[in-house]
């Protein structure tokens, strides 16, 4: 076997060499070279993926390669040595419910997340507080009139146990709460434009998701204790629905992955293309 | 008497005929019906806004108006490893389960055994590939790394489509070609593969265009970004193919017009699998044509 | 006068050992290739057995650390999936995928069927070379594709009709699945009819049977392996797709009590939670176990398939 694998890694290095001669046309001045891989959290994957866009522009040869799966592949991918960076919507260096910290990473904030309740555009209800949202989730709240809207059965829409955004919601939002499965009217979804799609086209259902994805008329998003979900709401401290997103790194980050992350986390990175992408400047909250 | 009820049986088998005949060709009616529907569902949402230049362009996080060019390269480029794998072994496997392998307990249990394989859930193929290349190999993502993957998952199914090819060939023309004192292989190629080969391309055609939409796969082993240039021949270039843009799109990308690049490009993804089907065939046709005529 | 006769002679003497001897290279061509050609082939057939171990190691690896931690009735009776309290139960979703499997073929097998007789067997030349390739592009259309169109066409249609707030489940899951495995099915078939010699359809009219009798009870029975193969390859694609599944089963770990009950089969519980769980915990160890579970299943399936398929074909 490990003839074998000796025997193929001279072979891959061989065809890497012939492809990088064929590639290796861009050579600019610049001495920064390498190959960064990102995994994780699907959330930060715009910001990730616009970073690595600009970030090649500067450094041509740096080769970035982004993916991602959930929150939780981010730091497992650190671990195992198949990524430099693992996107996180936690700080995984530390316990959360559900997941044991990961010993030895470093948390790198690159970026504030909003999250809001949403509902379907046929919803009567605009406001919510922590407690109805956490009789909602937990089962106990099943009709909208409990909650002051008309009578229509609630039907919950969440996302799949270990998403970065049901974590941080749970733990915001519902104060900790549980979500509990019903027996109907309740789904799972597995990602951002699935949980739009799901609220924006079933009547009376009620879920969450990033702040950024509120946007067209099937859903809207309901006000938390009676402050609307914004940006502003988030920077002037009065809307507390929100975490850092993070870049975990195996220790401290070096070479090109330290430049990347000090990228990210640029004035320039920040005030520009990451408030573009609706995220919020980290240090809008320090 | 008997020829008054074998009449009145005959009348009733032809009725029965009729009746199944038009039940047929409404049921073919409505299935057409759906299939058109979705086509038209699928393709009237996103040809009116296609552009050529959507085809060439690069995609964007931020501004609306991006493109596919290089995610739409990529399929195309990791589509022709997977099948430069998976064809020749596929087929390859299939003709030894068809015309070598001995006719006993093990041979139909390895039929099973790969039969099964087509329902392992492609992730777990994601999850293999992502072990042998990124981990084994330490590659990475790569276009290499989800090609070699998506050539895994396709396997089981091109072996199970020639097989059946090649056994549906009757066995005299096979005779017939060993009367004449030939090898098993001359056979193989001159009498039984000729015959087979419309069926293997359906094959291939159905593994081409499962493997042009399939996205598990290549998120876990060539990632969800693109080097970023265009006619990025390196098979070690992370290569995130259109089915995976498409995902990454309709699910979590911010830019807002994500619906309308969703819908293009599952339109695009529709007419590049008719291409690819008309590619395959086309040289079947001919070739059918050219028989035809020297027949004459 | 000599010359001329001797001359023929020489010619058609070179010329038969001219032939002898590209007689004799071709044969030892073709033994080469024989030779050559037969162990390509078993070449083949290894690196698929290779695959086919490899994909059985790697999940079973994993899988089978599960009864390290849990014992095997825990895993295999109990139908309380609550990983959060250390619950793993998968018996729901094994029942929920027979029942899913059950109904998807119960849908698709009878259409797919149906629509390859017409081609092979009923409709003009015409009509068919239109209908093939377009239900060849039907298996092109990516899963995500079809399980949008489900999320926001099928399921509102659902929900009018059963008056559900939701609509998720297995009536919706089955029916995108039934659409998707059509074309695999129905082409299949449609080559293994067309395949069935002339001259046993001409037999059967020269006795006087109707066109009906000469298809159920001689070209389908011909046929019959090929079309369970289509079943099979059909039914195995049911068994393990999940982008599209995922969408409108619902993903609620609970036994489907009604077609309405929002539920998760194997394929889409390990779809929704694999890259959600950490590598080192019972929970992986319990998917890797559900996706050899399915491995399993569907061999049963197979054998199931296959045993009663033979049958038929021995009344026939």
């Amino acid at each position: 076997m490990k003839v074998f694998k000796k025997f193929t890694v001279t072979a891959l290095t061989a065809v890497i060499a012939v492809t990088a001669s064929f590639a290796g046309v861009a050579a600019a001045a610049d001495s920064l070279k390498g190959k960064i891989t990102v995994n994780g959290s699907t959330a930060l994957l715009p910001l990730t993926l616009q970073a690595a866009k600009e970030f090649q522009k500067l450094h041509p040869k740096v080769k970035i390669a982004a993916s991602g799966k959930g929150s939780v592949t981010g730091p497992q991918a650190v671990k195992k040595g198949i990524a430099d960076i693992g996107a996180c919507d936690w700080d995984a260096s530390m316990d959360v419910p559900g997941f044991k910290a990961f010993e030895g990473q470093v948390a790198n904030k690159v970026a504030v997340i909003p999250f809001a309740t949403i509902v379907n555009k046929n919803v009567g209800v605009d406001n919510l507080t922590t407690e109805q949202l956490k009789g909602i989730y937990s089962g106990k709240i099943t009709n909208w009139k409990e909650v002051g809207g008309s009578d229509a059965d609630i039907v919950v829409i969440t996302r799949s146990f270990g998403s970065g955004t049901r974590v941080n919601y749970q733990a915001k939002a519902l104060a900790g709460g549980d979500i509990v499965k019903k027996e109907k009217n309740y789904k799972e979804t597995g990602s951002s434009g699935d949980m739009k799609t799901a609220v924006g086209t079933t009547p009376n259902a009620i879920g969450y998701i990033d702040l950024v994805y509120v946007t067209g008329g099937d859903i809207k998003a309901v006000k938390y204790n009676g402050v609307a979900a914004s940006t502003d709401n988030v920077i002037n401290g009065s809307y507390k629905i929100w975490a850092y997103g993070y870049y975990m790194t195996k220790g401290q980050p070096t070479g090109a992955t330290k430049e990347f992350i000090n990228y990210v986390q640029s004035k320039k990175f920040q005030q520009g293309s990451l408030k573009k992408l609706k995220f919020i400047p980290i240090s809008a909250m320090q | 008497m008997s020829n008054f009820t074998r009449t009145r049986h005959t009348a009733r088998a032809q009725r029965r005929d009729k009746l199944a005949t038009i039940a047929l060709y409404g049921l073919g009616a409505l299935v057409m019906l759906l299939i058109f529907w979705l086509l038209f569902t699928i393709l009237g949402k996103g040809l009116p806004g296609l552009r050529p230049d959507f085809l060439f362009k690069q995609p964007e996080e931020i501004d609306a108006g991006g493109g596919i060019g290089p995610v739409l390269f990529n399929s195309f480029y990791i589509l022709f490893i997977s099948l430069i794998v998976s064809v020749p072994l596929g087929i390859g496997a299939g003709i030894y389960m068809a015309e070598y392998a001995p006719d006993n307990g093990f041979t139909s249990a390895l039929r099973m055994a790969v039969e099964a394989l087509s329902s392992v859930p492609s992730i777990v193929f994601g999850m293999l590939g992502l072990a042998i290349f990124a981990e084994y190999f330490d590659i990475g993502l790569t276009i290499l790394g989800g090609g070699v993957s998506l050539a895994l998952l396709n396997l089981p199914m091109l072996a199970r489509v020639t097989e059946e090819a090649v056994r549906t060939v009757p066995g005299e023309l096979r005779e017939a070609g060993y009367a004449l004192g030939t090898t098993q292989f001359h056979v193989i190629r001159k009498v039984v593969l000729p015959v087979a080969i419309p069926a293997i391309i359906t094959g291939v055609c159905l593994v081409a265009g499962r493997a042009f939409g399939e996205s598990a796969v290549i998120i876990l082993t060539a990632g969800l970004s693109t080097s970023g240039e265009m006619w990025d021949f390196s098979l070690f270039s992370p290569g995130e193919t259109l089915a995976v843009h498409l995902w990454y799109v309709q699910s979590e990308a911010i830019v807002e017009d994500a619906r309308q690049i969703a819908d293009k490009s599952a339109a695009v993804l529709v007419i590049v699998v008719l291409l690819i089907n008309l590619a395959f065939r086309f040289p079947l046709w001919f070739g059918k044509r050219r028989q035809g005529l020297s027949r004459k | 006068m000599g010359a001329p006769v001797h001359n023929l002679a020489t010619t058609i003497m070179d010329s038969t050992s001219k032939k002898e001897i590209s007689a004799q290279r071709r044969h030892k061509r073709h033994r080469v290739s024989n030779v050559f050609f037969k162990y390509y082939f078993l070449f083949s057939i290894l690196a698929l057995c290779f695959v086919l171990g490899l994909v059985f190691i790697f999940i079973g690896k994993t899988a089978l650390l599960l009864f390290g931690q849990i014992s095997p009735a825990d895993f295999f009776l109990s139908f309380n999936w609550t990983p959060e309290e250390d619950a793993f139960g998968a018996a729901a979703f094994i029942v929920n995928t027979l029942s899913l499997t059950a109904l998807t073929l119960l849908i698709a097998v009878p259409i797919s069927v149906g629509m390859a007789v017409l081609n092979a067997e009923i409709a003009p030349k015409w009509m068919t070379s239109f209908i093939r390739p377009i239900l060849d592009l039907l298996v092109g259309i990516p899963s995500i594709v079809y399980g949008y169109l489900g999320l926001t066409v099928l399921l509102p249609f659902l929900r009018r009709v059963s008056g559900e707030s939701l609509g998720d489940g297995l009536l919706a899951a089955a029916l995108v699945l039934a659409l998707m495995v059509l074309p695999t099915i129905t082409r299949i078939s449609d080559d293994a009819i067309v395949a069935v010699p002339r001259k046993y359809r001409d037999a059967a009219y020269a006795l006087g049977s109707t066109r009906l009798q000469v298809i159920t009870r001689v070209v389908l029975p011909a046929a019959s392996r090929g079309v369970i193969s289509a079943v099979i390859l059909g039914m195995t694609r049911a068994v393990g797709e999940t982008m599209a599944v995922v969408m409108v089963i619902g993903n609620t770990p609970q036994l489907a009590k009604s077609l309405f009950t929002p539920t998760s089969v194997l394929t889409s519980n390990i779809v929704m939670q694999i890259s959600n769980v950490e590598y080192e915990s019972t929970w992986n160890y319990a998917l890797h176990m559900m996706a050899f579970l399915l491995l399993l299943i569907s061999f049963v399936l197979i054998l199931i398939i296959r045993i009663l398929g033979r049958k038929r074909r021995d009344q026939a």
